[in-house]
């Protein structure tokens, strides 16, 4: 699968990259093409661009606030959860996220 | 320069996560970060009831964006009793990573470095070896491998 994530936190110092983090990781372990998109107090970083959403199976956004230009993404299937979830276990989101494609 | 060696405590003694991050605080006032303890520390505590930053492993990473943080910084505080943190795995914490930031004119740089060590918090040998240090030396050295890309 190929998955296109973004994630976000109220201070975007520290959880948006930790989720980021840990989505890549278990992205990897899990067999899945992953690009990360960080929204955080340096900005935007590693933008995913309108080519990499339409090639892209499935979308996440691991935020606590609002994600930058969402309408992005709207003709993707989109899972929503926080960003603390995917700290807490990217694996699991990851594989929530997949049954929204598998259905 | 983020943090130095006065900002590292590897006996730190709280009995909560308040009094931790005050005297986190106090470290990095000694050394001219902060100009307030308690209004850095505010900042701090107000991120906490957001969502807890005890994010699982036995780390946590308060943080507070502030006017009275003069320049970005970690300060960092090892403990051998662990510190109830409501963490995500529910488990006490015994690696704290405070940081820093102004609330104004931050400096690029200084946010990828927090970036990237909030990154590296994901990586169970970075994690390790932070366990397993017992000189400061071995914290700053291990802090010292982040690189900004």
């Amino acid at each position: 699968m190929k998955i296109v994530a973004v994630t976000a936190c109220p201070t975007g110092i520290a959880h948006t990259y930790m989720a980021a983090e840990a989505l890549e990781n278990a992205a990897k372990k899990l067999g899945h093409k992953i690009k990360v998109e960080t929204q955080g107090s340096i900005g935007i970083e590693n933008k995913i661009t309108q080519k990499e959403i339409d090639e892209s199976d499935l979308v996440i956004f691991a935020a606590d606030v609002a994600v930058k230009e969402e309408s992005r993404f709207k003709d993707k299937p989109i899972y929503k959860v926080e960003a603390q979830k995917a700290i807490k276990n990217a694996k699991a989101v990851i594989e929530e996220a997949l049954k929204l494609v598998n259905k | 320069m983020l943090i130095n060696k006065n900002l590292v405590t590897l006996n730190l003694e709280a009995k909560n996560k308040e009094e931790a991050i005050i005297k986190l605080a106090e470290l990095a006032q000694k050394e001219g970060k902060i100009t307030s303890v308690d209004e850095y520390a505010r900042s701090v505590l107000d991120r906490e009831k957001a969502s807890t930053t005890g994010v699982g492993n036995g780390i946590a990473i308060p943080h507070g964006k502030s006017k009275a943080v003069k320049e970005a910084m970690i300060v960092f505080g090892k403990t051998t009793d662990g510190i109830e943190w409501d963490s995500l795995d529910s488990k006490p914490v015994n690696l704290i990573f405070l940081l820093g930031v102004p609330e104004e004119n931050v400096d690029n740089v200084h946010l990828k470095i927090l970036s990237q060590l909030s990154r590296k918090l994901m990586n169970d040998s970075f994690i390790e070896m932070l366990k397993k240090a017992v000189t400061v030396e071995e914290i700053l050295n291990a802090l010292s491998d982040i690189q900004v890309s």
